[in-house]
């Protein structure tokens, strides 16, 4: 047994332990995904809600590490009020180092990547659907 | 404040061994090299270190003899394994042991396979508890050694060394036992047990960090000679030739200070830590989901493993690290981490392993750390659970 971990940034800590934005959203133009497995150690669900082809809010729930839960809590307090564009306001590689998440878990981000994509695909059909 | 539940990986040293340490390193005190025979310098360091031998060999039941100093657990267990193996080549190339050693057990073994070495490696049951007729099912014409840990240091369960030190002996094979969580905790006796050989940590028990010893016993049942190594060092000739290098005098005392105390204190502090760690238990399976590794009848009374469902473990440790210290289920090997091989020999799967906490209560634990650290446990697993899918 060992737990001589790597530490984590200031960031990283931060939206690890206060996890904003932590839940769920139901109602018109809410759009939700899930990512991922516990099996694999990721598990990812935003729900994301559209509005006039706007982000108005999204919630998080995750299964994972600090780094995810972080980013994950990170990314829903970024979005709102942002065009609902089906993409991470800043590509991977930034986010990494925004909140200097070791390479190899690179793979970790990608599934929150994935799951957030999935959701605002999921909240832009939903918000056409209101319209419609 | 940070509240110290891995007592497991080291213990702090009790005062009153440090105060018979500090007169060792003082001007007045007893410095001289215990090799010089020329003066009286020599000679107070050599009493002290035959002081604290026979501390130690009492503890553990063997003469004053069949003590050696090493640096520590660890290079006493690389004593016993490569020492033996170096010795009887000729008379065969197998070891047994078990998945749930320790690294300085099994690493060695590792290296003895590259070497062209067999090793038979036991799976322990579910509970971690081998059988004597495992272990004898293993033992080959050509075993030259049998290595099992007294107490596991991840879970805590106890083996039943007696009976297979017994089965060890009725194959004519010595075996060797890793006590080095075991003083202050179980009686061990070499002399009564039948073991030919067991590796012994001062820093486990409240003594100072940097010492050891391997117990050598000279009338094992396995032969009719006590069982021989070929030394790891040279250059000196301490300890026999076993093992050569300045002893530290210091260290020694230290040693056989905290062995002297943790006996005679073993009653007192196991009735009350295994206390403590029931304590903690009953709050912890009372946040739910929480599984309790190792057999918890046959087990010491100061490790507490526990696997939380649920929960992700890198984030559970991540969430109680900065109010407690404890070890985790996850332990990192050079550059990637990997679920504890402990639990996973015992069955438990890749993601409860990493989401297991090992607490290890010491003699300096009082109940409102265990409260504390129940707190804040049940808090994060709480948290974490709320924010999870």
């Amino acid at each position: 047994m060992n737990d001589d971990r790597v530490p984590y940034s200031e960031l990283t800590q931060r939206y690890f332990q206060q996890a904003p934005n932590a839940g769920t959203l139901n109602g018109r133009g809410v759009g939700t995904a899930t990512v991922g497995s516990r099996e694999g150690g990721t598990k990812v669900r935003f729900s994301v809600q559209v509005v006039d082809d706007h982000i108005t809010a999204a919630r998080f729930l995750a299964f994972g590490c600090p780094h995810v839960i972080a980013i994950a809590s990170w990314l829903t307090e970024q979005c709102s009020g942002k065009r609902a564009h089906a993409a991470l306001p800043e590509d991977v590689q930034s986010l990494r180092r925004r909140f200097d998440v070791p390479v190899e878990k690179l793979g970790r981000i990608l599934v929150v990547e994935d799951a957030w994509i999935a959701a605002i695909r999921a909240a832009v059909t939903k918000s056409k659907e209101v319209l419609s | 404040m940070l509240i110290y539940l891995d007592n497991a990986a080291t213990t702090a040293v009790d005062p009153r061994v440090a105060a018979k340490m500090m007169r060792c390193l003082s001007e007045d005190g007893v410095y001289g090299n215990a090799a010089s025979i020329s003066h009286a310098y020599g000679a107070a360091a050599r009493i002290k270190i035959e002081e604290a031998r026979a501390q130690v060999a009492g503890v553990v039941g063997c003469d004053v003899d069949e003590i050696v100093w090493t640096s520590g657990a660890t290079e006493a267990d690389n004593l016993a394994v490569f020492g033996v193996a170096q010795y009887y080549q000729g008379n065969g190339r197998h070891l047994v042991t078990s998945r749930t050693e320790h690294k300085a057990i099994l690493d060695p073994c590792r290296e003895l396979e590259r070497r062209g070495w067999s090793v038979t490696y036991l799976s322990p049951d579910d509970r971690g508890l081998l059988t004597p007729q495992s272990v004898a099912a293993a033992i080959r014409p050509d075993t030259v050694l049998v290595s099992i840990m007294h107490v596991n240091n991840e879970i805590g369960v106890i083996q039943d060394i007696e009976a297979i030190a017994a089965a060890c002996n009725a194959h004519g094979k010595p075996l060797h036992v890793d006590a080095a969580q075991s003083v202050g905790k179980v009686r061990l006796d070499l002399r009564s047990a039948g073991i030919a050989l067991a590796s012994l940590s001062a820093h486990k028990a409240h003594g100072p960090k940097g010492v050891g010893a391997l117990a050598i016993n000279k009338r094992h049942a396995a032969g009719r000679h006590p069982v021989q190594l070929q030394p790891l060092l040279y250059g000196g000739g301490q300890e026999r030739g076993l093992r050569s290098g300045t002893l530290p005098t210091h260290q020694i005392v230290g040693m056989g200070a905290a062995f002297e105390l943790a006996e005679a204190e073993r009653a007192g502090d196991s009735a009350r830590i295994a206390g403590l760690r029931d304590r903690l238990w009953e709050a912890l399976s009372g946040a739910g989901a929480a599984l309790r590794n190792g057999d918890p009848a046959i087990c010491v009374p100061h490790i507490l493993n526990v696997s939380f469902e649920d929960v992700e473990g890198e984030s559970l440790l991540a969430g109680v690290r900065d109010r407690i210290a404890v070890s985790t289920g996850s332990a990192c090997t050079s550059a990637t981490e990997e679920p504890s091989y402990v639990l996973r020999a015992l069955g438990r799967g890749e993601r409860l392993a990493e989401s297991s906490l090992r607490f290890s209560m010491g003699r300096f634990t009082s109940t409102s750390d265990i409260d504390l650290a129940a707190e804040v446990v049940t808090q994060a697993l709480r948290r974490l659970r709320r924010i999870a899918c």
